[in-house]
């Protein structure tokens, strides 16, 4: 392969496998800001995955899937709020009972499925037609990144539009302004009339919706081929450490995606990438792909310590994030 | 009519089992509502889940010393987190603890196994474990007192970078890589049972009992009094209730912190020398989820030593029954296991909230008794 098409198909692959982590991402800055300390993302995304990917596949529509794929998400949304909104219960905790129980069901389904038929993503016309790339016409024939960044599927593209929409929706509306105040401080968003409990539903179950769609992309992107291992394959624990990366804004976690994407992506491209360019980057074949693997978590472990070595200055972190809030305790 | 919800200052004991015991009984029901809807009779799954196909079995002690294989490191795993979560500090590590731990021991046997006398390299890999672990543990513990890290998400981290080191030495095939087996062309950690593992006591004709559970319920027994009866435990008690306090007490809050998280940590790595020794053998799945499962087991076990050990017994159940069941009842996977275990958690937790608030209806008009 030419060298500039090494650079290309290592650039598109950054993006193509990792926008779930966007997804996730994004989810769980949602979930954050009200308050809540989800970890359950990982089970989330695969509840998402499962039934979104066997739903999508029997009605042979994508869009479906994405619904399907949302829904159930927020449904777990909607259990983790039960939980800990309103029968206050401890949130790390419930968030690791979903990732065991997500896990489950879809291991559960899938495997149940895998003997009585499971869908195959090639038979489902619809589904490949619909996840196939869309070139965006001018960009895409710019040399080089035209090819890697401007040619994606379709949601690669509705990713990168929610994580700028929740942006906005954030720090420029209304809504998002009192979301930030539930996060910040439950007892004083509610002395000014911010219906607390509704805000931390609402959005629980909107932020877990978005992780569901991601999982539902992870199982789009295997080909929805089911095996022992799962398709979301410790993902959402990325997720919930690119939270920090990002510093809590949805638009950062685009940069944080790619940061995160680059490493995760020279596991699978580093041979190529090594015999393409043997003067240069001949090194890279030699690292042990475990360290690619453990980079992202060492990155966000680094983050982490820095940033609580400055202190709250300019941490993007909801101050009551992980306490429960209730009302007569104020 | 309007509805409040008021904090509970006591509740009876026998309140509080009813509860849990509802609890438990319900999410067995909506599993058993579930296998009914697959066309599998519930009575009979069940039946074989919990008893775990020994009844009628002829080698039914192979089964009782499979499953207290699994029931050692979770039991062990769970009381030592119920350690630093009685202080409010959320290790989520246990996993990555409990890799590090796993390595080494397995250093341990591998390198002193052929020249040590058994007793020597078994206690040096208990050692060894503690130690490893613990030090991971007190790495996050001494971040938390220092900078205020959290340490929920620092935990987390740290979880995946064993798990990678762990993945690391079972693939690298350099020459320096001492884990791997030599004789094989794909790279398979090398067995060492024959070196050394943990003795056992023959109890009957064929039954013969693993020092390892000795060990633990030993183990058990001394974190009961050391929580309960010693200086140290009501320390920890204090600081998870209010640091504020603790330290107006006059008590080094950070010193009980770093003493709590390498103790709590280093028993991990005991769970993991004793999963070890007992196994043989390292492997890239050696944790099996219990640095996991075994915070929820601790906090279904409310914190309580005594009732970690009945729990982790009864989710061991869970885990080992299902996947004999699976044999029997192909169409219901073992992960139903898995989902069970959830839903339970997910009602106890609902449960909870009965025994720490009741729900007042107050009528519209009528005085507010809230």
């Amino acid at each position: 392969m030419d060298k500039l098409g090494v650079i290309t198909s290592f650039i598109h692959n950054i993006v193509v496998y990792n926008i779930p982590l966007l997804y996730g991402t994004v989810g769980e800055i949602v979930v954050e800001k009200s308050g809540s300390l989800n970890l359950g993302v990982e089970g989330i995304m695969a509840v998402g995955a499962i039934f979104g990917y066997i739903c999508g596949c029997y009605a042979n529509s994508l869009m479906v899937g994405i619904l399907m794929a949302f829904l159930t998400a927020a449904l777990c949304g909607l259990l983790f709020a039960v939980l800990t909104v309103s029968l206050q219960a401890n949130q790390n905790i419930t968030g690791l009972t979903i990732t065991t129980f997500g896990l489950g069901v879809y291991f559960f389904v899938g495997n149940g499925l895998k003997s009585s038929g499971w869908p195959i993503m090639g038979n489902y016309d619809n589904i490949k037609a619909g996840f196939a790339d869309l070139p965006i016409p001018g960009l895409s024939s710019v040399p080089v990144l035209g090819q890697g960044l401007f040619s994606h599927n379709v949601l690669v593209y509705l990713g990168i539009a929610i994580a700028l929409f929740m942006w906005w929706y954030l720090n420029r509306t209304t809504p998002g302004l009192k979301l930030r105040a539930v996060g910040e401080d439950p007892a004083a968003a509610d002395s000014v009339g911010i219906n607390v409990k509704f805000m931390k539903y609402l959005h629980i179950c909107l932020g877990c919706g978005i992780m569901g769609i991601g999982g539902y992309y992870m199982g789009l992107n295997m080909s929805g081929s089911f095996n022992s291992s799962c398709w979301i394959n410790g993902y959402g624990w990325i997720a919930v450490a690119l939270v920090i990366f990002a510093n809590w804004s949805p638009a950062t976690a685009i940069l944080g995606t790619f940061v995160f994407g680059f490493f995760n992506t020279l596991r699978v491209s580093a041979s190529s990438l090594a015999a393409a360019f043997p003067g240069g980057l001949g090194w890279l074949g030699s690292i042990p792909t475990q360290v690619y693997q453990a980079l992202p978590f060492v990155i966000t472990a680094v983050v982490l310590v820095v940033s609580s070595v400055r202190k709250k200055r300019g941490s993007g972190a909801p101050a009551a994030l992980g306490l429960n809030y209730f009302r007569e305790e104020r | 009519m309007k509805i409040h919800i008021v904090k509970r200052d006591t509740c009876p004991f026998w309140k509080k089992c009813c509860y849990y015991a509802g609890a438990v009984l319900l999410a067995l029901l909506l599993g058993a509502a579930l296998l009914a809807s697959m066309g599998v009779d519930p009575i009979a799954y069940y039946t074989r889940m919990f008893t775990m196909g020994t009844v009628g079995n002829k080698i039914a002690y192979k089964v009782w010393i499979n499953y207290l294989k699994e029931l050692v490191p979770l039991a062990l795993t769970s009381v030592a987190l119920s350690l630093a979560f009685k202080m409010k500090f959320w290790n989520i590590g246990g996993e990555g603890q409990f890799i590090l731990g796993a390595i080494g021991a397995a250093f341990v046997a591998v390198k002193a196994g052929p020249i040590l006398p058994g007793w020597l390299t078994l206690t040096l890999m208990c050692v060894a474990a503690m130690v490893v672990a613990g030090l991971y543990g007190l790495f996050v513990a001494a971040l938390k007192v220092r900078f205020g890290t959290n340490e929920t998400l620092m935990t987390l981290m740290l979880n995946y970078v064993a798990l990678y080191v762990l993945i690391f030495l079972g693939e690298d095939k350099g020459a320096w890589n001492f884990f791997l087996d030599p004789d094989s062309l794909r790279p398979v950690f090398a067995s060492f049972s024959d070196i050394i593992s943990f003795p056992s006591i023959p109890m009957g004709d064929k039954f013969s009992l693993n020092i390892c559970v000795v060990l633990t319920v030993l183990i058990g027994v001394l974190v009961y009094v050391y929580l309960k009866h010693t200086k140290h435990g009501y320390e920890i008690a204090v600081v998870g209730d209010s640091a504020g306090s603790a330290k107006y007490a006059g008590m080094k809050v950070n010193t009980i912190v770093l003493r709590t998280v390498f103790l709590s940590a280093a028993l991990i790595g005991l769970a993991a020398a004793f999963k070890v020794g007992t196994a043989g053998i390292l492997s890239t799945a050696i944790t099996d989820d219990v640095g996991w499962t075994g915070i929820i087991v601790a906090w279904l076990s409310q914190l309580n030593t005594a009732v970690i050990f009945v729990v982790s017994a009864l989710i061991c159940v869970l885990h080992y029954g299902s996947t004999v069941a699976a044999a029997t009842f192909s169409q219901v996977d073992s992960s139903f296991a898995n989902m069970l275990q959830g839903v339970i958690l997910f009602l106890v937790l609902a449960a909870d909230f009965y025994t720490r608030f009741r729900v007042v209806i107050v009528k519209k008009g009528g005085k507010d008794n809230g």
